[in-house]
């Protein structure tokens, strides 16, 4: 992606080229990374459940009402009133982490299924239609990934107005195209094989070949990457709220919480780093989780 | 080794304790005597570099064209205007030795002898009177709303210029003290014309002179060995500008001493910074007024018993001690307390729910209302939306917030698409400044987002510019305060005090409240 | 290959021209204008005005855009509004810091990940290769502002080893402007280096795994030697796929970095831009961010294809 660094959320990690250019041969392989996949993958689902399960129950955990201020009590020191203590307007900084959730898998979420949807109906329509309607596609979809995401997502909250809808449009567009692409190439893959050929000839027309028999076997590597995706996504929307993109106070998400705690590191570290941890942790697990997925659905990637 | 604690029986006071005990006693209006007190003890040393830090750098040279705070900075070193300030706001003589009102239209100036640019040429009546001219009639000049009520400016004699104005203007001398003031040389415009926006060396007759600017890395400037003024400084060798734009790192860069000046302080960094022992910090109150403007031109606020109820559910003093941690004082009105016109018998406007109520039904929303907010995406900003929309839930007024991005808050304010903006006026030496162009009924685009259109206001306003003396419009001013609380074309909040922090290496520093930082007498230890 | 150069070229136009369009669509549809936003406290509207037509900010936008691309066929990305200089100038002021962070914080990527990299790989669930993976994902999970603000702590004003912020041109003062660019590289480059010894350790382990390297084992070559010999030159290839994409994108994407350690780069001059409304530049460097980014995609394609045959582009 033009114009993204690691570490923002904003790059996925490893592109989606490597794994495809190197193939994937050795049995002894393939068995390492299952094995590997076995001992972190039940840490990564044990963090995906406990995110769900905190973001769908926050109004029954939170201890305290994430928006009511004490200005008596700012930048209070966790204590066994306050398990992590308070920010700058007293707010308990645990509550606001807990309804922060929400947000955050929101944002995940809703901008990888956007993008998904999007992408893969892009794709499959590039794939299978080809020719010129590929070609338009694909370029706008080189378009879109040749445009640095950072001024997308900057300029579309200035036009959308800076809402968390901004910010999780904006990432959804900005990762369409993976998705396009993915789409397009198990597309490709899938229709040029015998079993589309037989049905053919059998007669079925090409919307139901398309939603029988290219949809589902499509959908793995997708599913792979959606997985991958969300744990990036949680992490692009805590970076483009340092620059004043994203959830409208009072509301807090973990990025946000982590920008206003900035200036009172030295002062109240808790604020920076009960957010960050969780963000963190939550989207180390993802990332787990991916990993575990993208294994289990290895040996399929290699036709 | 004694187990009970030494009495002191000599306790000597360094500088630094001094100062920090100075700073730290002022909660609010601070003595600067006292930096200046301490720095006389010892004979000022000449040379070294002085790195200043800023959020941003300067946008151009030319103070003619200017039109950003920083570049004044800048200026008020390596420029100098007709008239300046002193640390009480005080109208003092800059590059005009004395200066007479005439008559109500007529200002007559006479001008310091011996002043040179720094290239070399003199500064006389001509190169007053085509410095003005410029300010008129260049294209680009952003000056022309300050000087509009100049009409003609004479040459007298080689060393008196006299200024004929349109109509009568109280609030001229004050605005002379800034960029509308500042002589630049004829010659270095004409040689340079354009390129002067980057370039002005030569330009300037102030204490420092420029050198180079090395665009987004720093600006330099060297000390004016042909200084005019001989009592005093220059001291430093050079200053050195850089823009930091992060609030955090220009502080941590303060501390770990790769800067020996900050302009602005936050107040959440204020105590901690205090407390530093590597760092001095100076209180300035400064001219700024910081409120909301209120659309009086589209529901909810077109309806005054509205406007009101917001004013009354506020709790000013909670904002002021929660938000800007006591780093200002609550405000009566768009004037501060640094100002002569500043009438202390006003009180700020308090919070009273019952009173609120009544407004309400009055306004004919006895539950209650709903509008939005739109305030910019800065930290403080954001702080101070949220402890004010939990103060008027509780008076039963819902408030929405919405953030936008500075440029997105120019336009929503211009173009009056808001219900209640966020506003910052970095503030000017006179009243008029703070005043006029916001309260004046003014069609079309205008700093008068709010709308505001009041045959009372209007009169003082004008009346304020043609009185002849300070009392008179002392008593108009506070007039206008009790008006403004009245109708509320914008609710204030605070007078902001905006902190300097020094190295202790830093001696001699003259803080004057309109924020300006003047280092003609400072010098480093 | 010089046919399928020229073909990939020609195909670039068409993604170009959307960018371009995007790009001015987008950042003249946001709220706000360049010259109220330059001339905030100013109250000046003819001044304004006449700006505003100097500029041709008055016309019908479809116009605005015809002239731009017009110019900018001819070579001209124009004038940044707020500093009236050439657009070029400008990005050209600004690479030469951006591409220094760039090339520093590859080379720690590098001397972090080719140890950690091939110790895990030759090691395969040693201690290195846990910790490896362990930092890795570290690496990759750790929101870059985070980072930055936990050296700046502990290296700027803990420690106080290393300048915090501000940009010494190194190539002028050697010492000076690598200890003020080594808190930001390292910010960068932990991140990147967590890519790398992913990508490393991958491709090592598939070629460990090549039957050539069976046969130089049987051969009774030792493992250090078989690494050394063949192993490493081929799973190097990925990895330096992996840099020359990134270098495309740490140009214009640092800007987190650039902003907390106040560098002077492209990535800040972009963001800055946008919040300025100062249309040229975003418009500009927007356009060169996506050649620079297509440019490298192609060279990387194009390595690739002539590496492994197998893999030709299409």
């Amino acid at each position: 992606m033009a114009g993204s660094t690691p570490g923002s959320g904003l790059a996925e990690g490893e592109p989606a080229r490597a794994p495809a250019a190197a193939p994937v041969t050795s049995p002894r392989w393939r068995a390492l990374r299952r094995a590997a996949g076995a001992r972190l993958a039940p840490f990564g689902v044990a963090v995906l459940l406990t995110a769900l399960v905190v973001a769908i129950f926050a109004p029954a955990i939170s201890p305290y009402d994430p928006l009511k201020q004490d200005l008596g009590h700012t930048l209070a020191p966790p204590s066994r009133a306050h398990l992590l203590g308070t920010d700058n307007v007293g707010r308990d900084v645990l509550a606001r982490m807990i309804w922060g959730t929400r947000v955050s898998l929101v944002a995940g979420f809703v901008s990888v299924a956007i993008a998904m949807a999007v992408g893969g109906v892009l794709g499959l329509v590039a794939g299978y239609a080809g020719g010129r309607t590929d070609g338009l596609v694909m370029r706008c979809m080189d378009a879109v990934l040749s445009f640095p995401p950072l001024v997308l997502a900057l300029a579309l909250g200035a036009v959308l107005g800076a809402g968390l809808t901004g910010v999780v449009i904006a990432l959804g567009v900005v990762y369409t195209p993976t998705f396009a692409r993915l789409m397009r190439g198990q597309v490709l893959s899938i229709t040029a094989r015998e079993y589309v050929h037989a049905a053919r000839a059998l007669g079925a027309t090409g919307w139901r070949i398309a939603v029988t028999h290219v949809l589902p076997n499509a959908l793995a590597p997708i599913v792979v990457q959606a997985s991958l995706s969300v744990a990036f996504a949680i992490l692009a929307e805590a970076s483009l709220s340092f620059l004043g993109l994203g959830i409208q106070p009072p509301a807090a998400s973990w990025g946000s919480m982590i920008n206003a705690g900035r200036g009172y590191l030295q002062q109240a570290p808790w604020i920076v780093f009960g957010p960050g941890a969780a963000l963190f942790l939550t989207v180390v697990g993802l990332n787990f989780v991916g990993d575990a997925v993208r294994d289990a659905l290895d040996p399929r990637l290699l036709d | 080794m004694s187990l009970t604690p030494r009495r002191r029986e000599h306790v000597t006071v360094t500088r630094r304790d001094f100062l920090r005990w100075s700073a730290l006693a002022s909660g609010g209006l601070t003595a600067p005597w006292a930096v200046r007190a301490a720095g006389a003890q010892t004979a000022p040393k000449r040379g070294g570099t002085l790195r200043v830090g800023f959020y941003i750098e300067a946008a151009t040279m030319d103070p003619h064209l200017s039109g950003s705070k920083i570049d004044r900075q800048i200026y008020h070193n390596i420029y100098e205007p007709l008239l300046t300030l002193d640390t009480n706001l005080g109208i003092k003589p800059g590059l005009a030795e004395s200066w007479q009102l005439v008559d109500a239209k007529t200002l007559v100036f006479k001008l310091r002898r011996g002043v040179r640019f720094h290239d070399g040429t003199d500064f006389n009546a001509e190169a007053a009177k085509f410095n003005f001219n410029r300010m008129k009639t260049e294209p680009k000049s952003v000056r022309k709303g300050e000087t509009a009520s100049i009409d003609t400016v004479d040459v007298v004699d080689a060393y008196t210029i006299r200024m004929n104005l349109k109509r009568p203007d109280a609030a001229l001398p004050a605005t002379l003290t800034d960029r509308a003031g500042m002589m630049v040389s004829p010659k270095a415009i004409g040689e340079r014309g354009a390129e002067l926006e980057r370039n002005a060396t030569g330009a300037g007759t102030g204490p420092f002179q420029f050198v180079e600017w090395v665009k987004d890395d720093h600006l330099l400037i060297k000390r004016n060995d042909n200084y005019w003024n001989k009592q005093g400084g220059p001291y430093l060798d050079q200053i050195r500008y850089r823009p930091i734009p992060d609030d955090t790192v220009k502080l941590q860069s303060l501390q770990a001493g790769e800067i020996h000046v900050m302009d602005y302080v936050q107040p959440r960094d204020v105590a901690a910074v205090k407390a530093d022992k590597n760092v001095v910090v100076l209180d300035v109150p400064s001219l700024a007024d910081f409120a909301y403007q209120l659309n009086h031109t589209r529901p909810p606020f077109d309806v005054k018993a509205l406007r009101q109820a917001v004013a009354l559910s506020l709790d000013l003093e909670q904002i002021v001690k929660g938000v800007w941690l006591n780093v200002g004082v609550p405000a009566n009105g768009p004037i501060p307390p640094t100002s002569w016109a500043y009438d202390r018998s006003i009180s700020f406007i308090k919070r009273d729910l019952a009173r609120v109520k009544a407004k309400l039904a009055e306004g004919g929303k006895p539950g209650g209302f709903t509008f939005t907010m739109t305030t910019n995406n800065i930290p403080i900003n954001v702080q101070e939306a949220e402890v004010i929309q939990a103060q008027l839930a509780e008076a039963g007024i819902t408030m929405k917030i919405k953030l936008v991005d500075s440029a997105t808050l120019l336009s929503d304010g211009n173009s009056k698409s808001f219900e209640m903006i966020s506003y910052q006026w970095s503030g000017r030496p006179d009243p008029d400044g703070n005043t006029y162009q916001f309260f004046r009924t003014t069609p079309g685009t205008s700093l008068n987002w709010s709308g505001i259109s009041n045959k009372e206001i209007d009169a003082i306003l004008d009346k304020s510019r043609e009185a002849s003396t300070q009392a008179e419009r002392k008593r108009l001013f506070s007039q206008l305060t009790r008006l403004l609380q009245e109708e509320l074309p914008m609710v204030f909040i605070v007078h902001p005090i905006e902190p300097k922090a020094f190295s202790p290496r830093v001696q001699n520093y003259d803080p004057v409240p309109d924020g300006m930082m003047r280092f003609k007498d400072v010098w480093l230890k | 290959m010089g046919r399928l150069v020229l073909r990939r070229l020609l195909a670039t136009i068409p993604v170009l021209l959307l960018v371009s369009g995007g790009v001015f669509l987008l950042i003249h549809l946001t709220p706000g204008d360049p010259i109220d936003a330059m001339m905030a406290e100013s109250v000046d509207a003819t001044v304004k005005e006449n700006l505003r037509r100097e500029l041709g900010l008055d016309r019908p936008l479809y116009l605005q855009y015809v002239s731009w691309m017009g110019r900018v066929l001819q070579g001209d990305l124009g004038r940044s509004i707020r500093n009236r200089e050439p657009v070029i100038e400008n990005v050209g002021r600004r690479i030469r810091p951006s591409l220094q962070l760039a090339a520093l914080a590859m080379t720690i990527s590098l001397l972090i990940a080719v140890p950690v990299g091939v110790l895990s790989a030759a090691r395969r669930n040693g201690p290195v290769d846990r910790a490896g993976t362990t930092f890795a994902l570290f690496g990759i999970c750790m929101p870059n502002f985070l980072l930055a603000l936990l050296l700046i702590f502990l290296f700027g004003v803990t420690l106080r080893w290393l300048p915090i912020s501000g940009y010494v041109d190194p190539l002028e003062e050697p010492w000076d402007g690598l200890r003020a660019l080594v808190l930001p590289a390292v910010t960068l480059g932990l991140a990147l280096a967590a890519v790398v010894t992913r990508t490393l350790r991958a491709s090592m382990l598939e070629a460990l795994a090549e039957d050539y390297v069976r046969t130089a084992r049987a051969k009774g070559l030792s493992e250090g030697a078989v690494i050394r010999s063949h192993v490493l030159k081929n799973a190097l290839i990925p990895v330096v796929t992996v840099l020359g994409l990134q270098l495309g994108t740490l140009i214009g994407g640092a800007v987190i970095t650039e902003y907390v350690f106040a560098l002077p780069g492209v990535g800040r001059l972009v963001v800055d831009a946008v919040f300025a409304r100062d249309y040229p530049l975003v418009q500009g460097v927007v356009l060169l961010i996506a050649v620079g980014f297509i440019l490298s995609n192609l060279a990387v394609d194009l390595l690739y294809g002539w590496i492994d045959p197998r893999i030709r582009p299409r």
